[in-house]
């Protein structure tokens, strides 16, 4: 009997230890299985399992009730609702993650040097954010869209935009809390340069914040999508998405109520297994759990 | 112990009960004591300077506020006595000598002459204005030249005489039987001179004499209150001549964009008549509210402009081809679901007695051959893409999405969706700077002439970059005759032009599709949807 797997001893990594606490968590797992299988649809769905396209109005059709053809039902101008809901879900959900990581990797990078320089840099960068958090969200929006003409990308580049200012703080109150550790202390001893100490020692113990910040984040991006939407800024239609969707449903709920209902229940169940899973991802990545 | 909780819990109860009938009464059912009428009035009025505005929720608001020459019969639209109280026509039916009132008065107390109307007329012609409206008063003699700002035109050219302070005569350049009519447009209306002086707003625009507290009106009500986005207000005028006979004890105007907030406003009483109706909900309350949804004729037209100064709209065959690619009775009969009539020419049937020829119909055969011809002719492989702009509304945007898919399904165009607010829309719209915008034109006064005459070049509603030396040739031909036969002659044909030459795409015929309260009585459904509010009453519910 050969034995080349080493003997479970102390040496697991991080990331093994993470792995294992997360598969033992079966909420998150659950959240990741449904979230997959929304993103899975929502991807392939509209090409396997419809022979409607998103935008193909009918005008004899509309406001049909879920039946056989049509499993949502369809809108005012008779479209299918089903690959309606499936379509905006590959907006909403790229916007939201897009948006997301725009709005983290500005945020950590920023937090994280802000806190770590301290004193007088600290100051001024910090300074530097208090500034564009008093922009007015909609006129910088706006400006934006005037200047460089209305385009998808810039969608996300400017809700990331925004939305990264909390992360840089968030960030930066931890590194400045964490920078004075034993175990940084012990590293800067060592004689390991500020980047190596950020990146090894400072931005694992930073990931359960971030992560559920970034949790949070998702679904206010997918709403702030739609809020644009409707100001005629972000998704034109026939194209839609998940948040015009349900505003849309919303006006018509009394009368048409599957307008409402189907893409409420895609958005609220991603929102959920989004935060299951955030909440599995913390509690395995957080590297004092390890310890106890 | 016992007993005393069950006292009190009846006690409590009772107090909940006698709470809840407390309710503060809505609008509505206080409506009959206060004599208050709400109105939904669709969006925030550009401003209320009678010789700038243009829209329909203006108007709403200023015929409140101000009165022209002659007034007219809330049912039938025909002509009565304003601030004249009588008229003289002269044989050859183009000299008009207005008796004034005496009893009449600014909302000041200052008596209102017929001095004011020479300076309110002088004013709207004035080149340094810039007045959209203001080809309305091309009636007069001399008025375009001057208007113009053609050397040598003065205003002394102008077919304006005051013989004396109650005396008003005004030369027409030709006979035009629809005159009296025209003169309850807004743009014939007076402005109160010391006032625009005070304010320098002769010749200037956005200055705030129309502010309350600033606005000097002649009509039956004054303006009380501005709250932007949130209401307009006006309380009856006390120096109005009529005064005594009207009963409404205020007016207060909501500008609410959205049809489904206002529809739900007046479900709760806010309101006493809606705007619009959401179309999404016309078959629910003609089962739910039949005695409260009102679809009346109405003289208007829905149409998209196209901007003939940006590629491919310049080509007509393309404008033709959009034109023809419409299927209007899909449209009419899945989404605006209000009986409204397919358009295929401009001016709506029966205006002024004029039925103008269906010069366009729903052929995508030959659209799409006119496209290919576009194609072959320019060696394009493409139509460039295009635009359709509308200001923001649930209605506009349904229809825009179906013509988009259209377009799209049957020309194969690649067509995108604008939305804009009302203002900057009708800044893109005047300053045009569109491919294709969407659009409503409700007739001023019932004649051909206030469809067909937008369409002139230059004309300050033309917006489209659009001219025809034969179109305009046509429309002056028609003004400068009475001949009835002779000018519905001309009309027929400037009509033909435009469905060859298609500035725009007509779409329907509108109904006017809205909720109104029965306690509102005196309140006439007409097609020019006039509503001179001193006959309007109130009952209790």
């Amino acid at each position: 009997m050969s034995t080349h797997a080493a003997p479970d001893a102390g040496g697991a990594s991080l990331w093994r230890d993470a792995w294992l606490r997360l598969r033992a968590n079966r909420m998150a797992v659950a959240g990741f299985v449904l979230f997959g299988l929304i993103t899975f649809l929502c991807l392939a769905g509209p090409s396997i399992f419809t022979q409607h396209a998103f935008d193909q109005t009918q005008l004899s059709e509309h406001f049909r009730g879920p039946d056989r053809n049509h499993w949502f039902g369809t809108d005012a101008l008779g479209r299918d609702v089903f690959v309606r809901v499936l379509k905006g879900g590959q907006i909403s959900l790229a916007v939201g993650f897009l948006a997301t990581a725009v709005s983290v990797i500005l945020g950590v990078a920023y937090g994280a040097c802000s806190g770590y320089a301290g004193g007088r840099v600290d100051m001024v960068m910090m300074r530097a954010v208090d500034i564009l958090y008093s922009l007015p969200f909609t006129i910088f929006v706006i400006l934006l869209m005037v200047m460089f003409g209305r385009n998808f990308i810039l969608l996300f580049v400017a809700i990331g935009a925004v939305e990264w200012l909390t992360m840089a703080r968030i960030v930066r109150g931890q590194v400045l809390s964490l920078k004075h550790a034993e175990f940084v202390e012990a590293a800067r001893a060592l004689g390991f340069g500020a980047p190596r100490i950020l990146a090894h020692h400072i931005l694992p113990n930073l990931l359960g914040p971030v992560i559920i910040y970034a949790t949070l984040t998702v679904p206010a991006v997918m709403l702030l999508e739609a809020v644009l939407s409707f100001l005629g800024l972000g998704v034109q239609p026939p194209m839609s998405s998940w948040g015009l969707l349900i505003q849309e449903g919303a006006e018509k709920m009394d009368i048409y109520p599957w307008l409402l209902l189907f893409p409420a229940l895609f958005f609220s169940a991603a929102l959920f297994s989004l935060n299951f899973i955030g909440d599995g991802l913390r509690d395995a990545l957080d590297p004092r759990a390890a310890k106890d | 112990m016992n007993r005393a909780w069950c006292r009190a819990f009846t006690s409590a109860g009772l107090l909940l009960f006698a709470v809840s009938c407390h309710r503060p009464l809505t609008h509505v059912e206080s409506g009959g004591r206060d004599q208050v009428l709400h109105l939904g009035n669709g969006t925030e009025p550009q401003g209320l300077d009678p010789h700038i505005v243009t829209g329909v929720p203006e108007h709403n608001i200023l015929s409140a506020l101000l009165e022209g020459l002659v007034t007219e019969d809330p049912r039938t639209l025909e002509v009565r006595p304003g601030v004249a109280e009588s008229w003289t026509l002269s044989p050859d039916r183009r000299v008009y000598t207005f008796r004034l009132r005496r009893t009449a008065r600014w909302s000041n107390g200052d008596a209102l002459t017929a001095h004011d109307f020479a300076y309110s007329f002088r004013r709207i012609l004035n080149p340094a204005l810039g007045a959209q409206y203001a080809y309305m008063l091309h009636v007069l003699r001399g008025a375009r030249a001057f208007n113009k700002g053609k050397a040598g035109a003065g205003w002394e050219g102008v077919g304006v005489e005051v013989l004396d302070d109650h005396t008003l005569r005004l030369t027409l350049e030709n006979a035009t039987p629809h005159f009296l009519e025209l003169l309850n447009h807004y743009s014939f209306w007076p402005v109160h001179p010391g006032t625009l002086e005070r304010f320098g707003a002769f010749a200037k625009r956005g200055t705030p004499w129309t502010r309350p507290g600033n606005f000097v009106g002649n009509g039956a009500f004054e303006l009380r209150e501005w709250r932007v986005n949130s209401r307009i207000e006006v309380a009856p005028n006390p120096h109005y001549w009529d005064a005594s006979n009207v009963a409404l004890k205020g007016i207060c105007f909501y500008p609410i964009d959205s049809a489904d907030t206002e529809e739900r406003a007046y479900r709760a009483g806010f309101i006493h008549r809606t705007q619009t109706v959401p179309i999404h909900r016309i078959d629910d309350l003609r089962r739910r509210r039949p005695g409260e949804i009102r679809f009346e004729t109405y003289l208007g037209t829905y149409f998209y402009r196209l901007n003939i100064t940006k590629k491919p709209l310049d080509d007509a065959r393309v404008r033709r081809a959009l034109a023809l690619a419409v299927d209007r009775a899909a449209l009419v009969s899945n989404i605006t679901r209000g009986g409204q009539q397919p358009a295929f020419h401009f001016c709506p049937p029966g205006t002024g007695g004029f039925t103008a020829p269906s010069g366009l119909k729903f052929d995508v055969v030959e659209a799409r051959r006119l496209i290919a011809e576009y194609l072959s002719a320019t060696g394009q492989a493409r139509v460039p893409p295009i635009e359709i702009l509308y200001n923001t509304s649930e209605s506009h945007k349904v229809i825009a999405e179906a013509i988009q898919g259209m377009w799209r399904d049957q020309l194969g165009l690649d067509v995108k969706l604008l939305n804009q607010e009302w203002k900057v829309y009708l800044d893109s719209v005047t300053q045009t700077n569109y491919f294709t915008s969407r659009a409503g034109w409700i007739g001023d006064y019932n004649d051909p002439n206030t469809f067909l005459d937008m369409w002139l070049t230059g004309g300050g509603n033309n917006n489209t970059g659009w001219s025809s030396a034969r179109y305009d040739e046509l429309i002056r031909k028609a003004a400068a005759t009475d001949d009835t036969a002779a000018r519905l002659r001309c009309f027929h044909e400037a009509e033909e032009i435009l469905a060859r030459e298609v500035p725009v795409v007509p779409l329907y015929f509108y109904v006017n599709v809205t909720l109104r309260h029965p306690t509102v009585q005196g309140w006439h459904p007409n097609v020019l949807d006039h509503h001179p509010y001193q006959h309007v009453r109130l009952q209790a519910p």
